[in-house]
């Protein structure tokens, strides 16, 4: 039990660390399939903890192992633990499976790419990022984790070095991700100021319910959680973050990264049910981002930034499950995107690789002629995403919005902007679908023979379709609710919705998605709608970037200025001259002391004794 | 305890030490400069010595021992020195000796 989650956590790092060391004695080939190959080695590991979990009753399958003390200070004492319990067994099942998936989809992306080595070591460390993020026992090692994603996302947006817009998206991403981690780490000073630990039980059983101190820790982890999952107000670094390699975009999508803030919100409800208000703040907040990126993704052109979008937009359903007290269908949701929103990505790569690195979809068109199998995966994950039955999108999509109307007025609320997302998502998955793979136009693939891609990435994207077509089975609604019962000893969800509100929510979610895919082919198909200029407002991605610029960068860069004409020009740069010719003048006469007698340097050296004794034997 | 109070070898060792000093700072002849940091230095074992069988203790003796080590190599490398500013027909007076004047 306890071996298979250390092995499921060390495998993935052994193989940053061997890839790394290696060097050039491997070849490009051996480090992605040495990549792949301990992947799949941790999932299994995970399935083998998971196998082992199911023959447990339900209060036994939390297993906390600690290898040694990590940080001792004081009357504190930090263990290196790791937990493996129901929750994070199921996302180290997500994050090695579908990470594995994406990274053996690299072996074919990558192929003939500089520096791929680098690239598979540093996608191995990324998984090992983030399984130690969610393996770990205490809130500590959760933080290191964290912070470990963040430096793996830094690594791997600017994976092209050589590239100015990259860096610049990287840098970007590293830095509104250090603000979250920064108002997480504030919180734990709380938690540790007041309960003395950072273990999940202790804190949970001694932490303050209610008050202000409640409402500020909950603060400072929602912080941290909007940050890495990209919500508003710290969302604007996931759209640049497109500039890393596709499966780069895919992993941290769908396995790792952004699905860390649902997971911390269902990993700590507890201290968010201590305070009310701000579990209702990440609501909103949820719903919020999901409207607005949806509204954003109806005006971009380019194919991954639309995904992009479209991750927002399912993360915010996701928060507003995990906020509204149904923490089992947020992690739902996360597991069923993290296979359509994979999918979606990877056939889109598919698309981008045949296309030598062509992103915009109006250059795309003609697509779903020459490559219909690509057509075909690509329509899987839409109709998921969007919601449609059978697909996986629609059993963890209405199972949270069918949960935020148990909550009244305010579930209403966020009732009625789940609808309208869900809409929007409709009309944004399918102008994107029907442009690239309906229309006629002239694009030309390079294809690899009958295939439409390297085997690895065709396999992989077959799987991923598979999965989103099976994976929503898992749970429906009040009838057949497997994972609610599995997930309830660590999250026991407070809102629970009747069979009515379920069949109304599942209703108006099926519609709203129908009504939109109808309006998407209507504008983009039939042209029965005329499609409106794009409104400025969403072009420009409702002027957040422009908002920061003048709140931080425009003022930080006026105070620099500004400091250097007041100050640094004059002071410093103006005295320079002036120390100079002190310290010339200094050093010669300093210099006359060495007039090369040597008897004079011994009389020196004598009288210098002499003044020591004196003084030594005065002061005694 | 047989002969002398410390005190006798330490004012002793105290006069051999400054006539050592006295004998650096006003010769200028290299090879009596040599002279008197060797009396310097023997002053400071006799010092060493004296203590050493003061206090019972082994310790002083052997510093003596490594200070007379020291000092024969010193006086290999000093007197090399002068030997060979003599072939060279250099003058032999310390004052005359400045080229390394700031």
């Amino acid at each position: 039990m306890t071996a298979s989650a250390w092995i499921c956590l060390a495998l993935p790092l052994a193989s940053t660390a061997a890839i790394t060391a290696a060097g050039n004695r491997i070849s490009r080939r051996g480090a992605g399939y040495l990549s792949t190959a301990t992947t799949f080695g941790s999932f299994a590991a995970a399935i083998a903890a998971f196998v082992r979990m199911l023959g447990e009753t339900a209060h036994e399958r939390a297993h906390a192992t600690t290898s040694w003390t990590w940080l001792s200070a004081g009357p504190y004492h930090f263990g290196l633990t790791l937990l493996t319990d129901q929750l994070s067994v199921m996302m180290m099942l997500i994050v090695t499976g579908v990470g594995g998936l994406i990274i053996a989809y690299s072996i074919g992306y990558m192929d003939g790419e500089d520096e791929e080595r680098r690239y598979f070591a540093y996608m191995s460390l990324f998984v090992f990022s983030m399984l130690l993020l969610v393996q770990s026992g205490t809130l500590l090692l959760l933080l290191a984790g964290w912070g470990m994603v963040g430096l793996s996302s830094y690594l791997l947006i600017g994976f092209h070095q050589d590239r100015p817009s990259a860096v610049a998206a990287a840098k970007k991403a590293f830095v509104m991700n250090a603000f979250g981690d920064a108002t997480l780490v504030l919180a734990l000073f709380l938690l540790v100021q007041h309960t003395g630990r950072l273990d999940y039980a202790g804190v949970f059983a001694t932490s303050p319910r209610g008050g202000t101190v409640a409402n500020l820790i909950a603060l400072g982890l929602l912080g941290g959680a909007v940050a890495k999952s990209a919500q508003i107000p710290l969302h604007t670094w996931l759209p640049d973050a497109m500039e890393g390699p596709t499966p780069v975009s895919a992993l941290i999508h769908a396995a790792t990264m952004v699905t860390a803030g649902v997971y911390l919100i269902a990993r700590t409800h507890v201290l968010f049910e201590n305070a009310w208000f701000v579990e209702d703040l990440a609501a909103a907040l949820g719903a919020a981002t999901l409207l607005m990126a949806g509204l954003i993704a109806l005006v971009q052109v380019d194919i991954k930034r639309v995904i992009a979008y479209s991750t927002m937009s399912q993360i915010g359903y996701m928060f507003v499950g995990a906020a509204a007290g149904a923490y089992p269908s947020g992690m739902f949701h996360l597991m069923t995107h993290a296979f359509f929103k994979a999918l979606l990505f990877l056939a889109a790569g598919i698309a981008i690789h045949a296309l030598s690195g062509e992103q915009d979809i109006r250059k795309m068109r003609g697509l779903g002629r020459t490559m219909p199998h690509t057509r075909t995966v690509f329509l899987i994950g839409c109709l998921a995403l969007v919601g449609i039955p059978p697909f996986a999108g629609f059993f963890s999509k209405d199972s949270i919005i069918a949960a935020t109307l148990s909550r009244g007025a305010f579930g209403d609320v966020l009732f009625a902007c789940c609808i309208a997302g869900a809409l929007l998502t409709g009309v944004y998955t399918f102008r994107l679908f029907f442009t690239v793979f309906t229309k006629e136009g002239d694009a030309q693939p390079h294809l690899h023979g009958k295939r439409e891609g390297p085997f690895s990435m065709v396999a992989v994207v077959t799987v991923l379709a598979g999965l989103s077509v099976v994976g929503g089975f898992l749970q429906f609604g009040p009838v057949w609710t497997p994972l609610t019962t599995w997930l309830s000893p660590v999250a026991q969800p407070f809102a629970q919705a009747s069979s009515w509100q379920e069949a109304a929510a599942s209703a108006a979610a099926v519609a709203a998605g129908a009504l939109g895919i109808w309006v998407a082919y209507a504008a983009y198909v039939k042209g029965t709608i005329r499609v409106p200029k794009a409104l400025p407002l969403l072009e420009r991605k409702f002027y957040w970037d422009v908002f920061y610029d003048l709140a931080f960068y425009n003022v930080a860069d006026f105070v620099a200025r500004r400091l250097r004409t007041v100050f640094e020009l004059p002071l410093i740069v103006g005295s320079i001259g002036e120390i100079r010719a002190g310290f010339t003048f200094g050093a010669g006469e300093a210099s006359r002391a060495q007039n090369g007698l040597v008897r004079s340097y011994a009389l020196a050296l004598a009288a210098g004794v002499a003044v020591l004794a004196v003084v030594f034997l005065t002061t005694r | 305890m047989h002969g002398p109070d410390v005190a006798w070898y330490l004012v002793l060792a105290g006069m051999l030490f400054v006539t050592g000093a006295l004998g650096v700072l006003v010769r200028r002849s290299p090879l009596i400069i040599l002279l008197s940091v060797e009396i310097m230095l023997n002053g400071a074992n006799l010092a060493l010595i004296a203590f050493a069988r003061h206090y019972g203790h082994e310790d002083g003796q052997v510093f003596a021992i490594a200070v007379m080590a020291i000092a024969a190599s010193e006086v290999v490398v000093g007197l090399g020195l002068i030997v060979a500013m003599g072939r060279r027909d250099i003058e032999l007076d310390v004052d005359k000796l400045r080229t390394l004047r700031g």
